[in-house]
């Protein structure tokens, strides 16, 4: 990747109902953005629609164009409707049940009527094979070609459309699945064989396998669009290459995404965390927290130290998957969240969600339950004629009429009742993400008033400074463009992709035993440098980041430990030991240097760095307000003074409150909260006691 | 401020929340297996009241929403603003705990002097001290061999640790850095549940907190009304077995009376057996035990999941277990492995309400989880260490509309399983099979889950694998409202080896390298008659081996030949079939009871009551050894044996249970 070169950088993010697409100079900061409706029936369309629309806008040549970055959803989608192709799993003799079992979780402890998960795979296209080895290699069962032949017989007779194998074992000791997998290749001929280690080598065999049957299962699809994609840039006369955005928010080339279409299906979230750590002012990137608020859902995430927090808990509808993942919550609040009165008169947000078609009762498409959208407004946060920059016009009389009928049920009497019931409904829907966000920051051990809350997407602006009070957050970042923030993520991707080793070696006190760590470090950088060298030939700064699951061998718990990167070179055995030994100190207080430690799992993530600069300098100056509405808060009417973000320069401070509309989201400032255009851009929003 | 409806149900969010925190807080600093994975402990927040307004919904264990705190507070004295209350023996917290390694911690949250909410936590530690490493054995007699017994004292005052109770308690236990670990995280919890609720006053107010906790509590009473009106006034009795008490091969029978009058609901457990001299007993202390009233609980969070997880969920329902049964025992009764005991009190519950509405509850689960635990020898030691190698679960029963769910089952523990690599890294052991075992689902309308065949070779000397409360070996899980039982539980050494050999009991068992155990585990009863199970469905089945062609014949009325279904065949085996209702119980309780009948049981039962608790177990074991020698050594009972003389034997029965009666009072 570049780093030099002028020249600009598209940013594409295939959302359900708009694509949105940003283009940006490198050099220069310029960015431009654009929004085309989805195409459901031909993803592909909208985006070279899209990109016309682009280039156009932006006044440039395909030729302009040095890079393409994409994130799709489109294998997310195909799982969580289950579209993809017949698929079958091989597994050793006595497995069969590895999906049906997967890990004996019900989904409610209180529920009796909870049911387990569909299998992705049915039981009887899950083929045992008589292939076994032992934790330590030991082949006990080794398939001789009868067994083999026995085994492509009942493959070919299911009239599959592509085959997953995972083997007991088979994360530190692959040989075995290799050789079946081989074997049933020579047999098969075209059907597209998967082996589980070759995706992601982690002890755990559900979740290896299932990683492995999700790839095969969304590869036939993933692969068309990918082709079609790329046929369709040529055909702009796009030359530049183009990289697909994956769940650790980096990205890749269209050839790893071919083949690894897993490594894309949750970087939708991703893509705006990464924006947020490249976007978000300097002084603040250490401690946020990211709220990607849109119609039907709801997204926070931690940043820390800079960087993206990862997690291996990730999951695809019922799905664990265990590569490291951008970690990001979802939770159950967002603009569609439905409103309503329980047989106690209570009035209880979501956790259905009117979605957007019909939507809330405002959107006018036959919805008629209320949803948070009625509430902003009702109140008088959202104007019926400038929502998205005017695309679309809102129904406001329903939209009171609705709320009223809430109050009345709530034996609201008051002078302003609708009013009053969007009041209490956003002040429940505020308390409910709150307490998500405490929980999220407890869970971490970390402390709220130290976080800056980065709010995006379609109604993130517009509810962001009512969540920050009430989770004490005392520092609020509105983006430029929080409605095409995940596309800038895009752009501003790093080229990453993660390895793990399962080792489980046992260090001594005295380190012995490291060897082997030493030993799949330098294994994983080998295969990393390999991998990096077929991406790009860019000479960009590459990055390594190791971490070692440790734990002492007799207990169950295990710390992850992240090598530092000074450190990598000349890491040994006592070394590692003594990160552990520090890491267990700071969490528990003691550490018990005369035990043995165990190191289950070595991590390496290698990133080529994407330098691009596209913080726009904004010039300083001051704006005029375009007027004042009147919103309802807290049981008064205010009069908010109104603004155009297009208007706003750097240095341009207001007091709520206030109201700022852009074509892609509302900015709402409550009372007691100022904001200022810093430099690059971005709106900062502080509580008047908080202000310098 | 009494706060209006809006405020209530931001203070719920709240409330709730700083539950889940204090849980959160706890994993994440805590280093027992049991709280990182198994997930063997809770959190929540009492009222002034000492009852929970505020429980986790998805974090820790489930069952104790209706614990009471007050009978911990009886001897501790006037509390002060940074005390911690201590305890872990059931006989004096009043059932807050059921066994001794689950520590109890209560802290009073103070505003201005007053007391405005307690918060409580508790956490199955890894040992206890006792007579065993991690303080359970179902051989144990009385609560002395379980441990240290800790009645509730304050371990913290004012904020200041009492060195000398942590000392002590330390020095009673095998793991101590470990549970100092423990110790100190629930107490950073219950920091954290302070530290939210003092948020919550300072945005609400101490008053609205306060008026909050009884509010909730009649929210939660309305919804939880509004589900349990649906069950039709009268009165429902039901009865149902374990196995044996462990120690003995006497069968153990636990009986509910239920009545119901417009949503409320009595549970008398009047009838059941005496105290056990093995570890089965549940300590429930006279109180509306949690343990009690489970199934209760889950119908109402089933059929509206929006009811508050608080105590006035519970607030139309009594419970009576009789002082001296093995569900309210008396000093000194042991009580490790009372979970055994739970999952078939949960059994009897639910069969009581399916006399009153069978479209209320599911058909009896597998009925049986346990740890399956390996000790193998320590390569650097040679002394044995334990590890548990799985999670073992069953099937769940059917109910109407559905299936039950194919190896898993919630109704006590929700845990994850361990996966067969880790167990293999790092146990001396292979596991051979880990698979939904076919057949084992009782048939029905709705086809009951099927069990699970977990299949261990030992691949090292001198190893012991153990399995104990591993149940329905001899009483099936029943079906209902013409639903089929399930296939009990099958322990076998070596299967398909001229050595092989059946157990009927694991306690601990000594195996050989290249020895193999294979454990079948139940699978939950069907509900309705299983020939009119759609053939659709029912060769769906087929198709994936849930159930096999001689199965779908013999239990469905399908015949199905080389996949396909015969038409002709099945019109006729079905139009031959009488239509099955009601429950089944399996063969082996109905022989059983032609002798040990309701009747005579429940006679004998209360005419034991007049004794002394402690003696009461025996007496009964000798009236059942005395009708049935065959019960006094393992493996010399035949129930078809018993049955044919069941007349004689009957008769016999009943002549003792009429001279106890006959006996003077504290004979």
């Amino acid at each position: 990747m570049t780093t030099t070169r002028t020249g600009w950088r598209i940013g594409i993010d295939v959302g359900g109902t708009f694509n949105d697409f940003v283009a940006a100079e490198n050099g220069t900061g310029k960015r431009v953005f654009f929004k085309e409706p989805s195409v459901p029936s031909d993803p592909s369309l909208a985006v070279e629609r899209g990109i016309g629309g682009l280039l156009a806008r932006a006044g440039i040549a395909a030729s302009d164009v040095e890079l393409v970055m994409h994130g799709t959803t489109l294998a997310l989608n195909s799982i969580l409707q289950r579209n993809g192709p017949r698929l079958g799993m091989v597994v050793s003799r006595g497995n069969r049940d590895v999906l049906e079992i997967a890990r004996s979780r019900m989904p409610s402890a209180f529920d009796f009527t909870a049911k387990r998960e569909t299998p992705l795979i049915p039981r009887n296209l899950v083929f045992e094979v008589n292939a076994r080895c032992l934790s330590n290699g030991e082949i006990v069962h080794r398939p001789d070609e009868a067994e083999l032949d026995r085994l492509a017989d009942e493959i070919r007779a299911a009239d599959l459309k592509a085959v997953a194998v995972m083997l007991i074992n088979s994360f530190r000791h692959p040989e075995l699945e290799q050789l079946v997998a081989e074997g049933l290749r020579k047999r098969l001929g075209e059907l597209p064989v998967t082996e589980s280690a070759s995706i992601w080598p982690e002890m755990r065999e559900y979740e290896r396998g299932l990683l492995a049957g999700l790839n095969a299962y969304i590869q036939p699809l993933m692969k068309s669009y990918f082709d079609r994609l790329e046929s369709r840039m040529r055909g702009l006369g796009l030359t530049a290459p183009i990289f697909i955005t994956t769940n650790n928010g980096g990205t890749v080339s269209l050839q790893t995404a071919r083949a690894r279409p897993i490594d894309t299906v949750l970087s939708g979230p991703a893509a705006g965390v990464v924006a947020s750590v490249k976007m978000a002012p300097a002084d603040l990137r250490d401690h946020l927290v990211t709220l990607d608020m849109g119609g039907t859902s709801t997204d926070m995430a931690v940043v820390m130290g800079g960087e993206p927090e990862y997690t291996q808990l990730a999951q695809v509808g019922i799905f664990p998957i265990i590569l490291p993942v951008v970690a990001v919550t979802a939770i159950g609040a967002g603009g569609g969240s439905a409103v309503w009165i329980d047989a106690q008169g209570i009035l209880k947000i979501g956790p259905e969600s009117v979605g957007s078609d019909p939507g809330p009762i405002c959107y006018g498409r036959g919805g008629e339950r209320v949803a948070i959208t009625d509430c902003y407004l009702t109140s008088g946060i959202l104007d019926p004629t400038t929502f998205l920059g005017g695309r679309m016009q809102l129904a406001k009389e329903p939209a009171v009429e609705g709320l009223r009928k809430l109050a009345r049920a709530l034996n609201l009497d008051v002078a302003n009742p609708a009013e009053e019931a969007a009041a209490a409904a956003l002040k429940v829907a505020t308390a409910k993400m709150a307490v998500e966000l405490s929980k999220m920051l407890a869970r971490r051990g970390l402390d709220h008033r130290q976080f800056a809350l980065v709010a995006f997407g379609g109604a993130g602006a517009t509810h962001a400074t009512l969540l920050a009070e009430e989770a004490r957050l005392e520092k609020v970042v509105i983006p430029l463009a929080p409605g095409t923030f995940c596309a800038l993520g895009a752009s501003l991707a790093d080229i990453r992709r993660d390895f793990a080793r399962s080792l489980g070696v046992l260090l001594t006190p005295a380190g012995d035993g490291f060897s082997r760590v030493a030993d799949a470090i330098t294994d994983m950088m080998k295969e990393s440098l390999a991998w990096i060298a077929g991406e790009t030939d860019s000479g960009a700064a590459l990055s390594f980041r190791v971490k070692a699951d440790m734990r002492f061998a007799d207990q169950a718990y295990e710390l992850e430990i992240f090598v530092p990167e000074a450190m990598r070179e000349q890491l040994d055995g006592a070394a590692l030991l003594e990160l552990f030994h520090a890491e267990h100190e700071r969490l528990y207080g003691f550490a018990d240097r005369a035990a043995s430690v165990r190191v289950s799992t070595v991590r390496l993530a290698i990133a080529a760095l994407n330098e691009t600069q596209v913080e726009r300098v904004l010039e300083t100056g001051t704006a005029q307000s375009s007027g004042t509405r009147k919103v309802y808060h807290k049981g008064e009417w205010v009069d908010a003074a109104l603004f155009r973000r297009a208007d706003l320069r750097s240095g341009f401070a207001v007091s709520g409150p206030a109201i700022v509309e852009q074509d892609d989201t509302t900015v709402w400032i409550i009372p007691g909260w100022q904001a200022t255009v810093e430099p690059h851009g971005n709106l900062v929003l502080v509580p008047d006691d908080k202000t310098a | 401020m009494i706060p209006d409806s809006t405020t209530l149900e931001i203070l719920r969010y709240k409330t709730v929340a700083a539950a889940e925190e204090m849980g959160l807080t706890l994993v994440r600093s805590a280093r027992t297996i049991y709280i990182k994975e198994v997930a063997d402990f809770s959190t929540a927040i009492a009222g002034v009241n000492g009852k929970f307004f505020a429980y986790p919904e998805a974090l820790g264990v489930s069952a104790f929403v209706d614990l009471d705190l007050n009978p911990s507070f009886k001897d501790i004295g006037p509390l002060k603003p940074g005390d911690v209350i201590l305890s872990n023996l059931p006989y004096a917290n009043g059932g807050l705990s059921t066994h001794l390694p689950d520590l109890q911690f209560i802290k009073p949250y103070f505003h201005e002097g007053e007391i405005v909410a307690y918060g409580w936590t508790f956490a199955h530690t890894s040992d206890i001290g006792g007579g065993v490493p991690s303080s359970i054995s179902p051989r144990f007699s009385d609560v002395y061999q379980e441990g240290l017994q800790i009645p509730p004292v304050k371990i913290v005052h004012e904020g200041r640790m009492d060195e000398g109770i942590l000392r002590i308690y330390l020095s009673n236990c095998r793991s101590p850095e470990t549970n100092l670990g423990d110790v100190k995280a629930m107490l950073a919890a219950l920091d954290k549940g302070g530290q939210r609720i003092a948020d919550v006053i300072a945005a609400h107010g101490a008053e609205a907190l306060v008026a909050s906790q009884t509010m909730l509590a009649e929210y939660a009473a309305d919804k939880a009304k509004a589900v349990l009106k649906r069950i039709p006034n009268g009165t429902y009795e039901f009865w149902d077995y374990l196995d044996h008490d462990f120690v003995s091969q006497v069968p153990v029978r636990i009986r509910c009376k239920v009545t119901v009058k417009d949503g409320a609901i009595d549970l008398d457990y009047e009838g059941t057996d005496p105290q056990l001299m093995s570890a089965f007993n549940v300590p429930t202390e006279g109180l509306r035990h949690p343990y009690l009233t489970l199934r209760l609980m889950h119908m109402i969070t089933s059929h509206d999941p929006s009811a508050p997880l608080n105590h006035g969920l519970m607030d139309t329902i009594t419970a009576k277990a009789p002082k001296g049964t093995l569900i309210n025992p008396e000093y000194p009764a042991a009580c490790g492995v009372r979970h055994a005991t739970v999952m078939r009190l949960i059994d009897v519950a639910s069969g009581a309400l399916h006399k009153a509405d069978p479209s209320l509850v599911p058909a009896a689960g597998g009925g049986t989880v346990l740890p399956v635990v390996l000790a193998e020898p320590d390569p650097v030691t040679g002394l044995r260490r334990s590890m548990v190698i799985q999670s073992i679960v069953c099937g769940s029963g059917a109910r109407d509309g559905s299936d039950g769910v194919d190896g898993r089952e919630s109704g006590l523990s929700n845990t994850r399983n361990s996966p067969i690599e880790r167990t293999e890294d790092e146990a001396g052991v292979m596991i051979e099979e880990y698979a939904l075992r076919s057949d084992s689902g009782g048939p029905g309308r709705w086809r009951g889950g099927t069990g699970i065949v977990y299949t261990i070779r030992i691949l090292k000397d001198d190893c012991a694998v153990l399995a104990r409360g591993l149940e329905r070996f001899f009483f099936t899980p029943w079906g209902a409202s013409g639903g089929r039982s399930s296939a009990p539980c099958r322990v076998v050494l070596n299967i398909g080896r001229p050595d092989e050999k059946q157990l009927n009991r694991v306690d601990m068992l000594e195996v050989k390298r290249g020895d193999t155990l294979t454990l079948m585990t139940p699978g939950g009863g069907g509900f309705g008659d299983p020939f009119t199970r759609p053939i659709e469905e029912v060769s769906y089945d087929v198709e994936r081996g849930f159930v096999s062609e001689a199965s779908a014949e013999r239990d469905y009325g399908v015949v199905i030949r080389k996949g396909s279904v015969d038409q002709d065949a099945t019109a006729k085996l079905r139009g031959a079939h009488q239509a099955s209702e009601g429950f089944d119980f399996g063969q082996n309780r109905k022989l059983w009871e032609t002798v040990f009948d309701d009747e005579l049981v429940t006679r004998l039962n209360r005419t034991l009551t007049r004794f002394p608790a402690s003696i009461r177990g025996r007496k009964r074991r000798s009236i059942y050894e005395d009708v049935v020698p065959e019960l006094k050594a393992e493996g010399h009972f035949n129930i078809a044996d018993m049955a044919g003389r069941a007349e004689t034997l009957r008769a016999k029965l009943a002549d003792l249970v009429a001279a106890l009666e006959a006996q003077e009072t504290r004979a």
